[in-house]
């Protein structure tokens, strides 16, 4: 039996052993009045001082009474709006401390969200942690749809702009949920009367109908009534993949698409219809759009002397237009003259507008010749793992445990990249022929021991020796072999300021048990116990 | 096992850190599901911990209702710094300090009534209770707690060193004879 295996019994063991008054704790809680006084350890009495000293400059303003106007101005006046988007629409007023004078709840999904809380008093921060975690709950947020916009409508906008970045941040951090990571659209409203008769007009945020517009302005295409039913995250979607440059708009994170069939199987989907050879496929792009009232990919390609431009619905994958054209820019790679068609007829355009084969020689290549020229020059190594890090924003010299893969993905060929670097796993799919980021994503590293308060630790992870490393020299220590041993276990752990890796193992009837220093390899500690 | 073994690990993580608060958020706004949330997953430490301190079910009980009555109670004026399970289990201690002072009696006595509870209880198998058993029996009050609080809250060893206040040579070292002993006794009862 290892150590795990203890905790976890003494977990279990505990666990069933807890009398079972759930009940009546939650209804005792219900039926609580008034406060009672919390006992605070030694060490946090700071925070009743604190308190102390709030509630006697509370007595000390209130006894002086002298401007009761200012005190109304800074108890009761509106101060700020606070509104949160994801598709429940909340807005938030809190007065000059912040403290929360009402919660609205602008549509039905935010009703369910509010639900019975109660706000009024509560600080800001409380309160959107609160908000947040219902929306969680409820399902609003999740690795389907993460995105969330906060906007701050401030008198003051220098504290509106520090107010706004102050909850953008809090919000990322909550949003790491170990699953999915949040992404944060943030701003200040600086709206006029007309955008205040739109957000009015369509019963929507403020915050909303500012992010609207500014899609609107970007891409004319849109029409605000068009955009008023998607939620954040589809208004998110939208404009990380047409690239638009929002102004005055904070994002950090990526908008998930995870609700949709994804850039790679709406490619995988045109390139199936074209009835095309999926490595003869050049230049594909896929980017999510916005036609006749639904969220759509539009998949373009080139493919032996053609060009083809397909919309594919972003949730059912059905095809809503396609188009093929030839391509005047195609050079064929080694032209060789042969008679009339090798295109399928299958194939054939469905829309009036694209014009027949006129080029008869790109159209008919031979088939000897497609193996050689379906090896595209692809970007490389280096070029992909430098797309990967400086997407991830870590440097080079960060990293650990790197590897890199040339490996085909849905009839694309991609570099899959996998790096340690402080703290984090990411992984990646660069695109191999455009340099494109197909897929990434980033996990806390759970191997990973930062600098632990009060420790010293001994450097970066990059300069342990690995767990394989550490097992070998166990083994061999202990003069046994590696199909010989059984319930192993290896942790990374901090002992004393140096890490170690501490390694347990059966052989026969022994146990082992082995502490290797994870910088030098050198074994530290072993024990033998017969059973 | 793979579950399990990862389990352990992952038992008191920052994510978990970040999904109390919010619980707690939620309940100094009344939210009884966020109140309902925050009890399933952490009661077993807290019942866990002020066990390890009482020895004695009854009292253990009594603080796990009031503990959860403190935490509604103290939930708006929380202030997170990332340590919500050490606010709760702040909490726990001292209403257990309270409780031996009331009782006026050292919480390493009352054995016998701890078995007789056991007995009571459906879901204790006799491997638990096994387990429990030699925790109580074989374990000093300090060495319980370094591993129920490892175990069973899912602290590191340098936060059960600065929550109790002790060397972090004294917790690691304290812990391994800990789990060594009982390993040994329950290999050899099983």
């Amino acid at each position: 039996m290892t150590n795990k295996e203890t905790e976890r019994k003494i977990r279990q063991a505990f666990s069933n052993a807890v009398p079972n008054i759930r009940d009546s704790v939650l209804s005792d809680c219900k039926t609580q009045k008034g406060a009672i006084t919390i006992m605070t350890d030694t060490k946090k009495k700071h925070v009743w001082r604190e308190r102390l000293i709030g509630m006697a400059a509370a007595l000390v303003l209130f006894i002086g009474g002298t401007a009761g106007f200012q005190l109304y101005k800074t108890n009761f006046a509106i101060d700020s709006t606070i509104s949160l988007d994801v598709n429940p629409s909340i807005e938030i007023q809190v007065n000059k401390k912040e403290e929360v004078l009402a919660v609205n709840a602008m549509n039905e999904d935010a009703q369910i969200v509010v639900g019975d809380m109660d706000f009024k008093g509560s600080s800001l921060d409380l309160t959107i942690n609160a908000l947040i975690g219902s929306m969680l709950r409820n399902g609003y947020l999740n690795e389907l749809a993460n995105s969330i916009l906060v906007s701050v409508d401030s008198g003051d906008t220098v504290k509106g702009a520090q107010l706004q970045e102050r909850l953008a941040n809090e919000i990322s951090t909550v949003l790491e949920t170990g699953t999915f990571n949040g992404a944060v659209l943030s701003q200040t409203i600086s709206a006029d009367a007309d955008l205040r008769a739109l957000a009015e007009n369509y019963g929507i945020t403020l915050g909303k109908a500012q992010l609207i517009q500014q899609i609107v302005t970007q891409n004319t295409l849109y029409s605000f009534s068009d955009l008023v039913p998607l939620s954040i995250n589809d208004l998110n979607l939208l404009s990380e993949s047409g690239n638009l440059n929002l102004e005055n708009i904070a994002s950090s994170g990526t908008a998930s698409d995870k609700a949709y069939i994804g850039k790679d199987k709406a490619l995988e989907i045109a390139i199936a219809h074209a009835g095309v050879a999926a490595d003869t496929v050049r230049h594909s792009e896929a980017d999510l759009d916005y036609e006749d009232g639904a969220l759509v990919y539009e998949v373009e390609f080139k493919s032996e002397g053609f060009e083809y431009d397909y919309d594919i619905d972003a949730v059912t994958g059905e095809i809503r237009k396609n188009k093929k054209e030839t391509d005047d820019s195609y050079i064929p790679p080694q032209p060789v003259e042969t008679p009339e068609p090798a295109v399928p007829e299958s194939t054939q355009e469905t829309k009036p507008d694209t014009k027949p084969e006129s080029k008869p020689q790109g159209s008919s290549k031979p088939a000897q010749n497609t193996a050689e020229e379906s090896k595209p020059a692809y970007i490389g190594e280096a070029k992909a793992k430098e797309t990967a890090l400086s997407h991830a924003g870590v440097s080079a010299d960060s990293l650990s445990k790197y590897e890199c893969k040339l490996d085909r993905e849905n009839g694309i060929m991609v570099y899959e990249i996998e790096f340690d670097s402080s703290g984090y796993e990411f992984e990646y799919e660069i695109n191999a022929s455009t340099g494109a980021v197909v897929k990434h994503k980033k996990d806390r590293d759970d191997d990973y021991h930062h600098e632990e308060p009060g420790h010293s630790g001994s450097g970066g992870s990059a300069s342990y020796i690995g767990e394989a490393r550490a097992r070998d020299i166990a083994f061999s220590h202990a003069g046994v072999s590696s199909d010989s041993v059984s319930n192993y276990e290896c942790d990374l752990d901090d002992d004393d300021g140096i890490m170690i890796y501490e390694i347990e193992f059966e052989c026969g009837n022994c146990d082992y048990e082995y502490e290797i220093e994870a910088v030098s390899g050198a074994v530290i500690k072993y024990e033998r116990d017969d059973d | 096992m793979i579950f399990c073994l990862t389990s352990a690990n992952d038992i008191r993580t920052d994510k978990d850190s970040a999904w109390l608060d919010r619980c707690l958020s939620g309940i100094a706004v009344r939210d009884s599901q966020a109140l309902a949330d925050l009890y399933d997953s952490t009661s077993p430490s807290v019942y866990a911990f002020a066990f390890s301190i009482l020895n004695n079910p009854q009292d253990a009980e009594d603080v796990l209702h009031d503990c959860y009555l403190q935490i509604h109670a103290g939930a708006p004026g929380y202030r997170s710094h990332g340590k919500p399970m050490a606010w709760i289990l702040t909490i726990t201690r001292n209403l257990c300090l309270l409780k031996l002072r009331e009782r006026q009696r050292i919480s390493d006595i009352p054995q016998e009534e701890w078995e007789p509870y056991l007995e009571t209880c459906e879901q204790v198998s006799p491997e638990d209770k096994l387990v429990l058993t030699e925790c109580m029996n074989l374990l000093s009050e300090e060495e319980r707690q370094i591993v129920v609080l490892h175990a069973v809250a899912g602290f590191r060893h340098w936060e059960i060193a600065d929550f109790l206040d002790l060397p972090l040579p004294t917790v690691l070292s304290k812990y391994s004879r800990s789990i060594k002993k009982l390993k040994k006794y329950i290999r050899k009862e099983s």
